[in-house]
């Protein structure tokens, strides 16, 4: 799946990725450091207050406590633990109480359960373990417990003094509830700002990274296009920067151009090989065809000349007859080598065995051996020009073969293609001349048309074959003829 | 200098144009009343279009405090407790003037309240316990409890853990209500009206002792003042009933009206501080 594999993704999403985890990390770390620091902040704040509230109660504690003005103690416990309304930081005082040097509650903010003048009793480790503490302390302190969480608390403790007489202690409890909240509440905010951030960032990221890689985007269509071969409709990459990318499109451009301008005269260079081909058959044609022409105008001058001589007319009519019929053979060849119109004819792959016989009564009185093996489908439809093929295949073989030879035909499927192989125990085919095997008029043979296997190569071509030779000199050679099955059955 | 001048003519004027009779002025203490400075306004508004005289409330944190500026003169009348008013001075510096007027009789009675929750069913389950009093020259928020300690032998000074004075019949409600204290000695006629405003506060009370009647905290004149003032107060007072403003004050103070009663209408409160006296003459003796 290349949707899961990052790394077939396009580079512009992964730039973007890129840019949106840094900002938002970025982000989240910032936004981290800011909370931490609020925290403190807030913490250190509420500790202040803390004592300052302490600190307010025992103004006037040792004066009340002399006089056991006990409602007065209780009254002044009460006004720090009034929450003022619309204060952004309110405190909430959980706990508070004013004990004497004994721990005899002189007042308490929850008389209920502590009652007044009897000693205090903490309810619990912890609780005992900061009694101790306040106890314990000779100078204003302040204790912590809970931590961060909703039950966390700050507790302001102040000892009393009068005359230098240590009188007892004030113990102002704010609960940390609130800090939590604030805490929460910034976190909150510091996590949509992130947010925010990663979006504005984000984008930014898109943009810039789409246009950092818009250029490398139509470099790499280009380079495609290059390898599905068009590059004629190629669009220069534009230029802006010139930064790597900017120099890597210039020289894209520079190669594309270049590979064009090659198409180009390649493509010059394939006309002009085409008129060479084509002025090579015309010369071909010229040739093989004014060559028995001259013999046939001196022949038939010389009976204008001698119209009753009958020797001359016997003598000299078989060579017209054979004179005109190769000028035939010739032309016949040039129209099937050079037919244009692919007439996809089909016959059945059973009229290629009767070419046998064709090859046999050619043979006649010769010593000529002819294995014959086709183990194609029969009911197989064939171009019906595969007959020409095999035909001219076999008269090739033949007029190579010497007495005593043999001709090896095979025929058969393989995936997908009819294959056809023509063998002969002839005299091979030197590396020298194989290059030219398939050009029209090249031939070895004394009265060869040098046209037979130009016309099998051009069909082969025209049926989207394959044609390979195999040979050894003194050896032999083999035709391998691969042609695709279009339809299974013939008509 | 003659800029000096100026100035103490800018400044002297206005003193002289505001009349030349000093204001009438009448002390107050925060446990007969429970504080409303806006109707305290409207009453000496009303006194001082009766009287055709500046009245000026002087608010004091104690008895102790309004009997002193009775002494020195600092003061020409005020609403005081029964208690203080019976007190023997030396040579007598006040005289009764008039009395408010109750629910139809010039007389009130102290509650012994503890809280709603509590165990404490009579006054003698209070021992050991915090006991909150209201002013040490109160009668029913500091003599009648007393009483009752001297009257079943106890002794004031051990009988309870803790006591201490909350100087306002309103806070002592408030101090049992939040169980600073176990119990409490308050002014019926402060409880009903709490009981009227702050019903939440009071429904955490419970009364657990009713004492017999008193004659209800009265208003006195210093003597030496200008009898005709004293007169025209005492009429205007006693005469409020009679006209819509005054009826919607009294309404506010939640009284019928104030009365001309005979000073034996105090022998109940006479008769309770004698008592404590020949008993344990040193409970009386409270030093704030």
């Amino acid at each position: 799946m290349p949707i899961f594999n990052p790394r077939s993704w396009p580079l512009a999403i992964k730039l973007q990725l890129t840019t949106t985890i840094v900002v938002a990390m970025v982000g989240f770390m910032i936004g981290a450091v800011m909370v931490v620091q609020d925290w403190g902040r807030f913490h250190d704040e509420l500790g202040d207050k803390a004592l300052l509230l302490s600190e307010f109660v025992a103004i006037q504690a040792p004066t009340e406590m002399r006089r056991k003005n006990y409602w007065a103690l209780y009254l002044s416990l009460k006004n720090v633990a009034v929450r003022r309304a619309g204060l952004k930081m309110g405190h909430e005082v959980v706990s508070a109480m004013i004990l004497d040097a004994e721990g005899i509650v002189q007042a308490h903010l929850q008389p209920a359960n502590n009652p007044l003048g009897l000693v205090y009793s903490p309810s619990g480790l912890v609780e005992l373990d900061l009694y101790k503490q306040a106890m314990r302390a000779r100078d204003p302190v302040l204790l912590s417990s809970g931590g961060f969480s909703k039950t966390g608390f700050l507790e302001g403790v102040v000892p009393l003094f009068s005359d230098e007489k240590y009188l007892g202690v004030v113990r102002v409890r704010l609960s940390t509830a609130q800090l939590y909240d604030e805490a929460n509440n910034s976190a909150i905010t510091v996590l949509l700002i992130t947010f925010c951030f990663v979006i504005i960032g984000s984008a930014i990221g898109t943009l810039a990274s789409r246009r950092m890689v818009r250029p490398l985007t139509a470099v790499t269509h280009g380079l495609e296009a290059v390898g599905r071969g068009e590059m004629t409709d190629f669009a220069p990459v534009p230029v802006k920067d010139r930064d790597e990318i900017g120099r890597l499109s210039i020289t894209f451009n520079k190669i594309m151009s270049e590979l064009a301008e090659k198409k180009k005269l390649e493509e010059e260079i394939a006309m002009s090989e085409k008129l060479v081909a084509l002025g090579r058959i015309t010369a071909g044609v010229a040739h093989e065809v004014n060559n028995p022409l001259a013999g046939l105008l001196n022949c038939i001058d010389t009976l204008q000349k001698h119209p009753h001589d009958q020797k001359l007319i016997d003598r000299y009519l078989p060579v017209i007859d054979q004179g005109l019929y190769r000028i035939k053979d010739i032309v016949q060849n040039l129209l099937v080598g050079l037919r244009t119109d692919e007439s996809d004819e089909q016959v059945s792959i059973k009229y290629i065995d009767n070419l046998k016989d064709l090859i046999d009564a050619e043979i006649g009185e010769r010593n000529i051996t002819v294995v014959w093996d086709n183990r194609a489908d029969k009911t197989l439809g064939v171009p019906n020009k595969l007959e020409q093929i095999v035909y001219n295949l076999l008269k090739n073989a033949l007029e190579v073969l010497p007495d005593d030879g043999t001709i090896v035909f095979n025929m058969y499927q393989n995936q997908g293609y009819v294959i056809i192989e023509v063998c002969d125990t002839g005299p091979g085919i030197p590396p020298s001349i194989r290059s030219q095997l398939f050009d029209p008029f090249f031939t070895t043979k004394p009265n060869g048309t040098g046209l037979g296997l130009w016309v099998v190569y051009r069909l082969v071509q025209g049926m989207q074959g394959v044609i390979e030779i195999e040979s050894e000199e003194g050896q032999g050679s083999m035709f391998q003829v691969a042609i695709p099955i279009i339809n299974q059955k013939a008509a | 200098m003659r800029w000096i001048y100026l100035l103490l003519l800018i400044w002297v004027v206005p003193g002289f144009g505001a009349g030349t009779e000093p204001p009438i002025r009448f002390g107050l203490t925060a446990v007969v009343l429970t504080e409303n400075i806006r109707f305290l306004d409207k009453w000496d508004e009303y006194l001082e279009k009766k009287i055709g005289r500046k009245v000026e409330f002087v608010l004091r944190r104690s008895y102790r405090d309004v009997m002193d500026l009775l002494d020195s003169g600092a003061i020409e009348f005020a609403w005081i407790c029964g208690y203080p008013y019976v007190q023997t001075r030396k040579p007598e510096s006040l005289q009764l003037l008039t009395v408010p007027i109750y629910r139809g009789e010039p007389r009130y009675y102290s509650y012994i309240i503890v809280h709603h929750d509590s165990d404490n069913r009579q006054f003698s389950d209070l021992e050991d316990k915090v006991f909150a009093f209201s002013d040490p020259d109160s009668n029913s928020g500091f003599l009648y409890p007393l009483l009752l300690l001297v009257q079943n032998d106890n002794k004031p000074a051990t009988f309870f853990r803790n006591t201490f004075f909350t100087f306002n019949h309103a806070q002592t409600v408030q101090a049992v209500s939040e169980r600073v204290a176990d119990g409490g000695a308050v002014d019926s006629y402060i409880w009903e009206s709490l009981a009227a405003s702050k019903p939440e506060m009071t429904g955490k009370t419970r009364i657990i002792n009713k004492s017999p009647s008193y004659g209800f905290p009265p208003i006195v004149s210093r003597l030496g003042v200008d009898a005709n003032l004293v007169k025209l107060m005492k009429n205007t007072l006693e005469q409020m009933h009679q006209d819509d403003a005054g009826k919607a004050l009294l309404a506010m103070l939640k009284l019928d009206g104030f009365g001309d009663f005979a000073d034996s209408l105090f022998n109940e409160i006479r008769a309770s501080a004698n008592t404590i006296q020949r008993i344990t003459p040193k409970a009386l003796n409270v030093s704030d």
